[in-house]
């Protein structure tokens, strides 16, 4: 291919530098301007303005006099304002100048035919311009090449992942339908208890003493006093010093910057990420949700940074379990410690929420790891932020959605939610083994629930006066973790109802993105894009909003981000983060050309499409061919 | 609608003015003057004829007759105050002596040449060694002083009038006080005979219809500072100064530019308001629609002022200008019912010179006022086409873009700016190395295609011992001293700063030298200045500005100078221009402060605007009134300097500011890119329509400027300079002329469906866009379009255009031309072209085209108007006619005959626009192909 080409190339040159001596001498007035395809156009005596205004004379062509308003009888002249000109510019790609651009002492095109007044001396640079051009061509087409092929894989991959989601949005409702009733029943028959031990209750202060009633009473209320702290009242103290666990399991990160995309992507896409920088996520080793198969883990990858509060992705067998792990420590050490720290205790502590400092004991990691290795499946429930919200609606967080969203103390809530999975050791629907069967064996664990509710409700079908003090904790035990289930059902279907909801794109390419972040260096700004999510820029610890997802424009090739933190003196800020063809997903260039008003670039195989690598394709072959078009004349 | 005498002669005298303005003379029939000038004291001062000046001769030339008449007037009596308060500083308490009232005061009166008296009071230099009152210098031109010295009769004159050229040398004690100068215009009498009897004036006490009464009150009253509350430091001794300024047979006065906008921006913003020290703001809201609130002159200040006004029968103008740089007040009285309208005028410091204009017409007056402080400066062709700023085009990335975001949409521009973050650190003349790391480069691509760059260059320097210009500065005592003789520190953008003391004529030549290419690391022949901040802003200063008492060259207080600080410094820059191009290129240096005779250096604009409607109306009015006191070469912020315009007043100012003289698209830091294709396709391309009007119109404006320069007379002008007898255009502030053939108004409100339009005159008028002919002397209610705004040529005029759009005006140069000819009722037309190199000072020595075209009896003429032998030096250009449009022919010819040569040229129906979807409405000549520098005729056949 190469050395055949070279000696095209040396002949075209040739020809070409007889070609600009042929043409030292004006060209013809009839053709002088017209492109090839409109040469017929002008060949009768008599030619029409194209707009239809008027005719006008072949000697009226190209006679440096503007008889059409659109410009058809001037294209070779500067005498239209609204005149085209055409330049062939044999060895490179043809080009169409504004007419004004004829004879102003500027050469526009590489063969030097827009000036041919003699006032402007231009060489023609065709063959060297359209050299480098066609190696850049070249260069983009070979980008397009691997890049169609690594997007028809992404492209596969994003479909069955969407269609694996949204069947699990199916079973999951399924299963909420089934667990609903059986929560129903179980209430029922929890009030049914409840109503019998008023009963036996009020029977019994009656015929008991006062002292027993005493006694009676404060059973009563111990139990009430653990519901309470089972339904989520945990200490504010206990959020903080969790919540400092947190930012210390945060230290390990993954990065989607190296090298390998592909390996990136696949782990990613395993990787939640929320808005609010907490940690989200982890689907079990074995079932990874996106159905990928399980990939390295990306030690490799990971990056120490303690610049911002959000965890790009914990490795999964590693960082999210730390996490988790130590949340759930942090039950038992937490308020303990903030009850007896000394003032600067306090404040390292306080401090260690922005450096990331560890101020709490790792303890136990291993133990906790392994122990805690369902719950932490659990925790990708909790992704998007409109789910969060109804999640914490759920939770009935009574509070303003909107303001909560710029608050520290949101996080603080998150994490209770978190330590909350904690205190209930029961309280995981993704079981071990619920995980391994889940989306291919069927609801195994709902079925084991199914059963033992029934047993229980069979158990109690029948009332003994006085009530059986341990069947009745029994079904409060069953009402209690089946409806946390429940909710916790419920937000996992919110959750995946959000996420589905979105515009993925016309092949659902983009659906990936969803649990992806992209980040670029510049300067003293890390820049931070999370697709259908928010976008970043961050400067040490501080954080700022460049907006959060609105759409995409120009059909997929534009990710805009609204609605960011207010300027001073300025709009609020937005992103548009411009799509292009790459090999990998790398976030460049970001720029802010508008106070307030950033853009950037992501390279994406995405972007590769196929359509556009037949043009690239073709405009090639158009460049290759010029020349020898050129050698007929 | 009323309708005054019609002035055909008017119109002719105007004509003939333009067709040799290099000889305008005030019409011989001219009426006359007298001056009263009043000098009260708490007693009687002494007034003492200058003893050094001999009375001259009258020149030959056309002075006219002058009578001088001493009249008491009822006066108001300003009360005597007491001397100052001994200052609190301990140390000064007894080393100033409290001056003894009353001083004695030296009054002189010079008649100059055409139509001018002048008037000085000023403190008789004693023994005592005190300072001099300040006198502001370099403001006039040089030869102004030429004029006859008069003099005043020493003791109590002869009652009745005096024939000033004929007063007796008289010596002794001055004339009682108060003392009033009445300067009227004499009867029509003989001009040949100056000893017209003055029995004349008393004859027809009601025929002076333009009559200027200045009644000047010299206080050296004591502690006579004007509100002046936000300086602590009182002056050394107190110099305030003021008198009254009557105008007689005068509707209204215009003049005395200020205010830049409607509103004070918000206090947060980091660009304060440079706020001037009060700069006169009197003139007439109800007259020139400025938007309510009328603030102080912000950033400069002309103490000149017009007044005109139109009796039964006649029109007439007079004017007044009181060179005086301190702060200022005036103060305009509502017009009585007399037709009399008086000012009174306050100034802080310094002497009276005054300065009496008597018309009669309004262009009189501003030729006479030009003749005082200088036409306007002939700027470079590339000037008046469309710049391109904004704060800031951040790195030569973005200059780039920027650029060939210009020629991706074909709208043409020629200048692009950069604002302050260019600098290293805001040091002028220095590179943020960074983000411009190849300045030189950058000049020279955009230089490829006939474009230039500006860039900022303010007057505060950095005090940072490592930034030559400081060092040097600091090393020579460059700088403006503080009240105790350090160099004086105040707060601007670069941080702590020091001002050059540029009133130094020293000072002003280092700092011209500093624009040369070897100095000016990164500058190249295509750089040209934008001095801002010049009033001089200090953040930390009192009125955000220098204080009072802080100390120039030759022991002036700043409190004296204030107003001319940025006018020394306009011109120091445009003197380095100057220098760096060896006196060979025309300088362009944009300021915003100004002061009388800023026109000499450059441009200025109306300072930070914003971006909304009411804005962009004011913007007309301010314009028309820079234009009037001589800064012609003026416009507004195109789409408003602060804020984000919707994209209709982006259009709409587009297509406004196109006929503003000066035309620069300019926004604030913090808004959003506004270049002219970032609003959807059909906004740019009304954009892009309006900027290639303004490129059509180029030999137009081109020609206006070189009226200007010659005459004084500005680009912009309000319709009653036109039509001075049309009572109707009096308020008018919407409307206005470009030049004697164009009439303007703008949209000033969104989604607007109609607009009235007067349109003055006995003439009818064509509208630029299609032809189609309004009557004159009638509104006409118009329908508002999307694509112009409402724009018409007068019928009796020529307009040259140049109808091929490039990416600057400079591949414009032998493009050919249209000729627009719009016939009056006579079917006759006339209009001149004046064409040179667009660069160098050859002009001045001939090198120039300047043709008048004269359509009459189908017939036209292109005449040579530039002298014979004007000078060593020929402009010659093969540009050729293209296209004659003929508005108002009848339909039917067919065919031209030219001659010389006997050739023919087609004649056929033709659209008055090139652009898509114009339809034919007019004859058309087709390619006529005369060359414009050639004597021709055309003959419709």
């Amino acid at each position: 291919m190469r050395k055949p080409h070279l000696r095209l190339s040396l002949l075209v040159s040739c020809v070409s530098l007889l070609w600009i001596a042929a043409f030292a001498t004006p060209p013809p007035r009839e053709s002088l301007g017209i492109a090839p395809q409109d040469e017929n156009y002008f060949r009768s005596s008599v030619i029409k303005c194209k707009d239809g205004s008027k005719q006008f004379t072949r000697d009226q062509l190209n006679d440096e006099f503007c008889d059409c308003p659109d410009g058809t009888d001037e294209p070779g002249t500067s005498a239209c304002p609204g005149g085209k000109f055409y330049c062939r510019n044999v060895g490179h790609a043809p080009l169409t100048i504004f007419s004004s651009r004829v004879n102003d002492g500027i050469c526009d095109c590489c063969d030097g035919t827009d000036e041919y007044d003699g006032k402007a001396n231009c060489q023609n640079t065709c063959w060297e311009a359209g050299k480098a051009a066609r190696e850049k061509l070249k260069k983009k087409i070979a980008t397009f090449k691997d890049g169609v092929a690594i997007r028809n894989q992404e492209v596969e991959k994003a479909k069955q992942a969407f269609a694996k989601d949204e069947a699990e949005l199916a079973k999951l409702k399924n299963e909420e339908k089934i667990l609903n009733g059986l929560v129903e029943k179980l209430k029922e028959q929890k009030e049914r208890i409840e109503k019998a031990e008023e009963e036996e209750r009020l029977k019994k202060e009656k015929e008991e003493k006062r002292l027993k009633e005493e006694a009676e009473k404060q059973a009563i209320e111990d139990k009430k006093a653990t519901q309470d702290s089972q339904e989520g009242n945990v200490d504010a103290t206990l959020e903080k010093s969790s919540e400092v666990q947190l930012q210390e399991g945060n230290d390990h990160r993954t990065e989607v910057e190296d090298g390998n995309n592909q390996e990136n992507t696949k782990s990613d896409e395993g990787d939640e990420v929320d808005d609010q920088g907490n940690i989200e996520s982890y689907i079990g080793d074995d079932e990874p949700i996106d159905g990928l198969s399980s990939t390295p883990t990306l030690e490799e990858h990971v990056v120490e940074s303690e610049d911002d509060n959000m965890i790009k992705a914990a490795s999964r067998d590693d960082s999210a379990a730390k996490a988790a792990s130590k949340t759930s420590e942090e039950q038992d050490h937490a308020p303990l410690d903030t009850e007896g720290l000394s003032k600067e205790e306090l404040g390292r502590l306080i401090a260690s929420r922005w450096t990331g400092e560890n101020v709490a004991p790792k303890t136990d990691e291993v133990r906790e790891n392994a122990k805690e290795e369902g719950d932490e499946y659990r925790l990708d429930t909790e992704i998007p932020e409109p789910a969060e919200e109804s999640y914490d609606g759920y939770n009935s967080e009574t509070d303003e959605e909107a303001n909560r969203y710029e608050e520290d103390d949101f996080e603080d809530e998150r994490d209770e939610e978190y330590n909350e999975d904690h205190i209930d050791p029961a309280d995981s629907y993704y079981s071990d083994e619920a995980g391994k069967s889940d989306h291919s064996g069927g609801s195994s664990w709902l079925e084991k629930i199914q059963q033992k509710v029934q047993s229980v409700l069979q158990a109690f079908n029948f009332f003994k006066t006085p009530v059986d003090l341990s069947e009745a904790s029994h079904v409060r035990k069953e009402y209690d973790d089946s409806s946390s289930k429940l909710s916790k059902l419920r937000s996992r279907i919110s959750s995946l109802t959000e996420k589905l909801k979105h515009d993925f794109g016309k092949e659902k390419e983009f659906y990936s993105f969803y649990d992806q972040c992209f980040e670029s260096k510049q300067n003293k700004y890390v820049y931070k894009v999370c697709p259908f999510k928010k976008a970043s820029q961050n400067e040490g610890h501080s954080s700022t909003q460049l907006g959060r997802w609105d759409k995409f424009e120009e059909s997929y090739r534009i990710m805009h981000f609204s609605n960011g933190d207010r300027c001073w003196n300025g709009p609020d800020r937005s992103l548009k983060v411009r799509l292009r063809c790459g090999l990998k997903n790398e976030l460049t260039e970001v720029d802010e050309p508008s106070r307030c008003e950033y853009v950037a670039i992501l390279s994406t195989p995405l972007l590769c499409y196929e359509e556009r690598l037949k043009e690239l394709q073709q405009k090639l072959d158009d460049m290759m061919r010029q020349p020898s078009t050129h050698d007929e004349l | 609608p009323f309708r005054a005498v019609p002035h055909h002669h008017h119109h002719h005298h105007h004509h003939d003015d333009a067709s040799s303005p290099i000889s305008r003379c005030p019409a011989a029939a001219a009426a006359a003057l007298v001056f009263g000038i009043r000098v009260e004291e708490g007693r009687v001062p002494e007034l003492r004829p200058d003893p050094l000046l001999q009375a001259r001769p009258l020149p030959p030339a056309p002075l006219p007759p002058l009578l001088l008449r001493r009249r008491r007037l009822p006066l108001r009596r300003l009360p005597l105050r007491p001397p100052p308060p001994p200052s609190s500083h301990p140390s000064t308490k007894s080393s100033i002596p409290i001056p003894r009232f009353p001083r004695p005061l030296l009054l002189r009166l010079s008649a100059l040449h055409g139509g001018i008296l002048r008037l000085e009071i000023d403190e008789l230099e004693t023994a005592s060694g005190s300072r001099r009152r300040f006198r502001v210098p370099d403001v006039l031109l040089p030869d102004v002083d030429d004029g006859l010295r008069l003099r005043l009769p020493a003791s109590a004159p002869p009652p009745g009038p005096l024939h000033l050229p004929h007063l007796p040398r008289l010596r002794g004690r001055a004339p009682p006080r108060p003392f009033e100068l009445v300067v009227r215009r004499s009867p029509p009498a003989t001009p040949s005979s100056p000893s017209t009897p003055s029995a004349s004036s008393t004859s027809r006490p009601s025929a002076p219809s333009a009559t200027a009464t200045a009644t000047a009150t010299a206080t050296a009253t004591a502690s006579g500072r004007s509100a002046s509350a936000a300086t602590p430091t009182p002056a050394p001794r107190p110099q305030s100064v003021s008198f009254d300024v009557s105008f007689h047979g005068a509707d209204f006065v215009y003049g005395v530019p200020s205010t830049p906008s409607p509103r004070p921006s918000p206090s947060a913003h980091p660009r304060p308001r440079r706020r001037l020290l009060r700069a006169l703001p009197p003139v007439q809201p109800r007259r020139l629609r400025v938007p309510r609130r009328l603030p102080f002159g912000l950033y400069g200040s002309v103490p000149f002022m017009l007044a005109h006004g139109a009796g039964a029968s006649s029109s007439s103008s007079s004017g007044f200008f009181w060179l005086n740089a301190a702060e200022m007040q005036i103060d305009v009285l509502a017009p009585s019912s007399a037709g009399r309208v008086d000012t009174l005028w306050m100034c802080e410091a310094g002497v009276v010179d005054a300065f009496f204009f008597v018309g009669p017409g309004p262009k009189d007056v501003l030729a006479q006022y030009a003749s005082v402080t200088g036409a306007p400066a002939m700027p470079q062709q590339f000037a008046l086409a469309y710049h391109q700023c904004r704060w800031n085009y951040r790195d030569e990335e973005d200059v780039a873009a920027v650029d060939a975001g210009f020629d991706e949409h074909d709208i043409p521009y020629d200048v692009l700016w950069l604002d302050i973050e260019h600098t290293d650190g805001r040091r002028y003349f220095t590179w943020d190395r960074a983000l411009f790391p190849h300045p030189e480069q950058m000049q020279q691509r955009l230089a490829a295609k006939g474009r230039r760059m500006v860039t900022i260059v303010d007057p505060h320097i950095k005090r940072d011992d490592s930034y030559y210009i400081h060092k040097e500065a600091t090393e020579n005592g460059y700088y403006v001293k503080d009240a105790s003789g350090n160099d004086f520190e105040g707060w601007c953008w670069p941080g702590s700063s020091s001002y050059p003391d540029i009133l130094n004529p020293e000072i002003r030549e280092w700092w011209a030298d500093k624009f040369s290419l070897q100095s000016y690391k990164g500058s190249t022949p295509s750089l040209y200045i934008w001095n801002d901040m010049n009033e001089p802003s200090v953040f930390n200063g009192p009125e955000v500005t220098m204080p009072r008492d802080a100390i120039h060259y030759g022991n002036v207080e700043h409190r004296e100078v204030h107003n001319a600080y940025g006018y020394y410094f306009h011109m120091a820059t445009s003197d380095g221009l100057l220098k760096r191009g060896d006196g060979k290129d025309r300088p362009f240096v944009l300021s915003r402060a100004f002061f009388a005779g800023s026109q000499r250096y450059g441009a200025v604009w109306t300072g930070d605007n914003t971006a909304d409607w009411d804005h962009l109306r004011a913007s007309v009015p301010m314009l028309l009134n820079l234009g009037l006191t001589g800064l012609t070469f003026s416009g507004a912020d195109v789409g408003g300097f602060f804020g984000n315009p919707e994209p209709e007043l982006l259009v709409r100012w587009y297509q406004l500011g196109a006929f503003y003289p000066f035309f620069r698209g300019h926004a604030h830091l913090d808004t959003k890119r506004r270049e002219p294709w970032l609003f959807g396709e059909k906004n740019t391309a009304l954009i892009r329509e309006a900027v290639h009007l303004r490129y059509s119109l180029l030999p137009y404006f081109y020609t206006l400027f070189r009226e200007a320069s010659v005459s004084g007379v500005p680009v912009m002008r309000p319709l009653w300079l036109e039509f001075p007898d049309d009572k109707e255009t009096f308020n008018n502030g919407e409307a206005f002329m470009v030049g004697p053939s164009l009439l303007v108004q703008g949209i000033y409100q969104e989604r607007e469906k109609s607009v009235s339009v007067y349109l003055p005159g006995e003439q009818s008028w064509y509208s630029l866009r299609e032809g189609v002919a309004y009557g004159g002397s009638a509104s006409h209610k118009l329908d508002v379009r999307e694509d112009s705004i409402p724009s018409f040529q007068r019928a009796g005029t020529i307009i040259p255009r140049k109808d091929r759009f490039r990416r600057s005006s400079t591949q414009m140069v032998n493009d050919p031309y249209t000729l627009v000819i719009a016939l009056n009722s006579s079917l006759a037309a006339e209009g001149e072209l004046y064409v040179d190199d667009g660069k160098s000072y050859d002009f001045e020595q001939g090198a120039f085209i300047h043709r008048r075209f004269v359509f009459a009896d189908k017939k036209l003429t292109s005449v040579n108007l530039a002298p014979a032998n004007s000078g060593a030096k020929k402009f010659s250009s093969d540009c050729i006619v293209e296209r004659i449009i003929v508005l108002g022919l009848p339909a039917g010819a067919k065919k031209a005959v030219i001659e010389p040569g006997n050739r023919e040229a087609e004649i056929e129906l033709g659209p008055l626009n090139l652009r898509a979807g114009s339809s034919p409405v007019a004859p058309t000549i087709r390619k006529p192909n005369v060359r414009i520098a050639d004597d021709w005729t055309l003959r419709i056949l």
